[in-house]
């Protein structure tokens, strides 16, 4: 495994690295976001059970980001990440827009 | 990359965890110390004796002394002596940055204690690796995501999970190593994961503030009033001088409440606007109930606000911060999380030692460079390792043989704990690596073994009192381990030899 990690895969792991530690980080912030403004609770409640969760959903993407079975699907979650950020800040954006 | 999941998973375990364990090592390490922290630093501060007095009579010197010393401060601060800190400790304005002094709770009279880092430093070292907090929580926090990523994908890797769970096989070279790891790896696995998950929470809105700036653009003191129920500033009245209410009533209708008290926060003393806070112990319940108190007026007496009730969301996160502190359950969960954080550091520590053992034989055919890289990580396991037991116990020694009279005494012992922890650096990657280690863990074990002694050159008496006796034995013990372990160093060649003698013997015959 050692040889794996010679110089010809440098780069498809730095690339990974980055989908699990950039892109998992992205994805866990829109998708708690999203969370807490769906669940149907008091904006206490929902704040504290989204961010509970939140270290979960980043440990699945840091996995994901390894297990995928290209370097390209292991981006898949920053693409993944956009409707859920729209889902987080709707209010803000409304907010924004009148 | 195309690999199977099981390879990949394994690859990222290897990596990650050699690229995090060091600094997990150091984190799970001092977060064990920590759970003893008040009664390291009592050990540091052989100035203060163990007494029993009332909250009552220990409240009435303070307060005296307070009211001769710092009649005009804006607050007074009454840390009371507990089971596990026996000291009277008073502070004149802000309880971080006030003034404090430490009082004989039997008669009152200010004491001149030490200047230590104490067992705070490994606390502090715990959660922020002694650096600026910002920096430092990011820091832990990262290597507490790789703890976690590391605990599944090694689960993820092991295929004969349960199995593994009662396999033992001792003096076996590299499958000793990990058998030892895999068995204090799944054996402790619910501790692991609760630990360094709650340990994430404690930090959580920091270092994922999603949720926050989702429902309240990031706005922490607004859901901070709106999370529990925080007693609103009275408006500012004009105010007028008036003497303190009794406080023995007061500490009494408390500690009926909550249970033991820790402290006693007076603000505005002597005016009429005065407000009494009493401080209940951390440890009277599972969730952390810090800040979560009962106040009184300083004039009337009358209950202001009582311990709030918490909603089932907040309590739910006290539990979990609760189950990461550990003040509940009193010294038998205590010592339940020292051995299980021990393990823990433990784990890790194997799972280092495995990377190397595993590739030794391969070392010959690299490159220079490679060669040089893996002398690198074997001297870093030293030193992060043996280096930083050294460097621990060091910090004990320093407390005694630094000058009581230095200038930033504290600051010095900190520095020579870094400085320790610098020279076993330097040592590992000078020595060839089995004398490294042995020459280290020897070190740390004579300078555990030797605390007794040192405690009683310098105080002129062993064992202070019984809980100094408690932490010297238990040095002591982790002493005759760390002895124990030089002494298995030695062990191969000899069980080698042995074999050897056998042999011939049975061809003799």
């Amino acid at each position: 495994m050692s040889k794996a990690a010679g110089t010809t895969q440098a780069w498809p792991i730095c690339s990974r690295v980055l989908a699990g530690l950039l892109g998992g980080y992205v994805f866990t912030y829109a998708l708690t976001a999203a969370l807490a403004q769906l669940l149907p609770l008091d904006r206490v409640d929902a704040l504290l059970i989204a961010s509970l969760l939140s270290f979960t959903v980043y440990t699945l993407a840091i996995l994901w980001a390894f297990a995928a079975r290209s370097a390209w699907r292991a981006w898949a979650v920053v693409p993944a990440a956009a409707p859920l950020a729209l889902i987080g800040f709707w209010p803000h954006l409304l907010e924004r827009l009148a | 990359m195309k690999q199977t999941l099981t390879q990949s998973m394994a690859w990222l375990h290897t990596w990650g965890g050699l690229l995090f364990g060091w600094l997990l090592f150091a984190i799970f390490l001092t977060g064990s110390l920590a759970v003893f922290d008040q009664e390291i630093d009592h050990w540091m501060q052989p100035e203060i004796q163990q007494t029993s007095v009332s909250n009552a009579q220990a409240v009435e010197h303070a307060v005296a002394y307070l009211q001769r010393q710092h009649a005009d401060a804006s607050a007074w601060n009454i840390s009371l002596p507990s089971e596990r800190m026996p000291a009277l400790r008073v502070t004149a304005g802000d309880r971080r940055s006030g003034i404090s002094t430490y009082l004989d709770p039997l008669t009152g009279e200010p004491l001149v204690v030490r200047d230590t880092a104490g067992g705070t430093f490994f606390f502090r070292f715990h959660y922020s690796l002694s650096m600026p907090r910002n920096p430092g929580i990011w820091i832990v926090g990262l290597a507490a995501m790789a703890m976690l990523v590391a605990l599944i994908s090694g689960i993820i890797i092991h295929k004969k999970f349960f199995k593994e769970f009662f396999t033992f096989r001792p003096n076996k070279g590299q499958r000793s190593w990990l058998d030892a790891h895999n068995a204090s790896a799944v054996l402790l696995l619910p501790f692991h994961l609760m630990i360094t998950y709650t340990g994430l929470l404690i930090f959580a809105l920091i270092y994922m503030p999603a949720a926050l700036d989702s429902l309240y653009k990031g706005d922490f003191a607004a859901f901070y009033r709106e999370h529990i129920d925080v007693m609103e500033e009275p408006h500012q009245a004009p105010t007028h001088p008036a003497p303190l209410t009794a406080l023995a009533p007061l500490l009494a209708q408390a500690e009926a409440r909550m249970g033991p008290l820790s402290g006693v926060v007076i603000e505005h003393p002597g005016r009429s606007d005065a407000h009494i806070e009493m401080r209940r112990v951390l440890g009277n319940r599972i969730a952390l109930t810090k800040g979560h108190n009962m106040v009184f007026d300083g004039v009337t007496g009358e209950l202001l606000a009582g311990p709030p009730e918490l909603r089932p969301s907040v309590l739910a996160q006290r539990v979990m911060f609760g189950l990461h502190f550990a003040q509940f359950g009193g010294y038998p969960m205590r010592w339940l999380y020292f051995v299980c954080g021990l393990l823990s550091s433990a784990m890790i520590a194997t799972g280092l030692v495995l990377f190397t053992v595993k590739r030794r034989r391969k070392y010959a055919s690299e490159s220079p460079l490679g060669q040089q890289l893996y002398r690198l990580v074997e001297s870093l396991n030293v030193a992060t390792i043996a280096g930083l037991v050294v460097a621990c116990i060091g910090l004990l020694w320093l407390n005694r043989l630094l000058p009581v009279e230095l200038a930033q005494r504290a600051g010095w012992e900190v520095r020579g704990f870094f400085a320790l922890w610098l020279l076993s650096v330097l040592h590992a990657w000078l020595r060839p690596r089995l004398q490294a280690w042995r020459e280290q863990l020897s070190l740390a074990a004579v300078l555990c073994l030797g605390l007794p002694l040192l405690s009683v050159f310098s105080d002129g008496q062993a064992w202070g009192d019984s809980m100094r006796l408690w932490l010297e034995v238990t040095v002591v013990a982790l002493g005759l381990l760390l002895a124990w372990s030089v002494w298995r160093l030695h062990q191969p060649q000899v069980q080698h030899s042995e074999r050897r003698v056998r042999h011939a013997q049975a061809q003799v015959n």
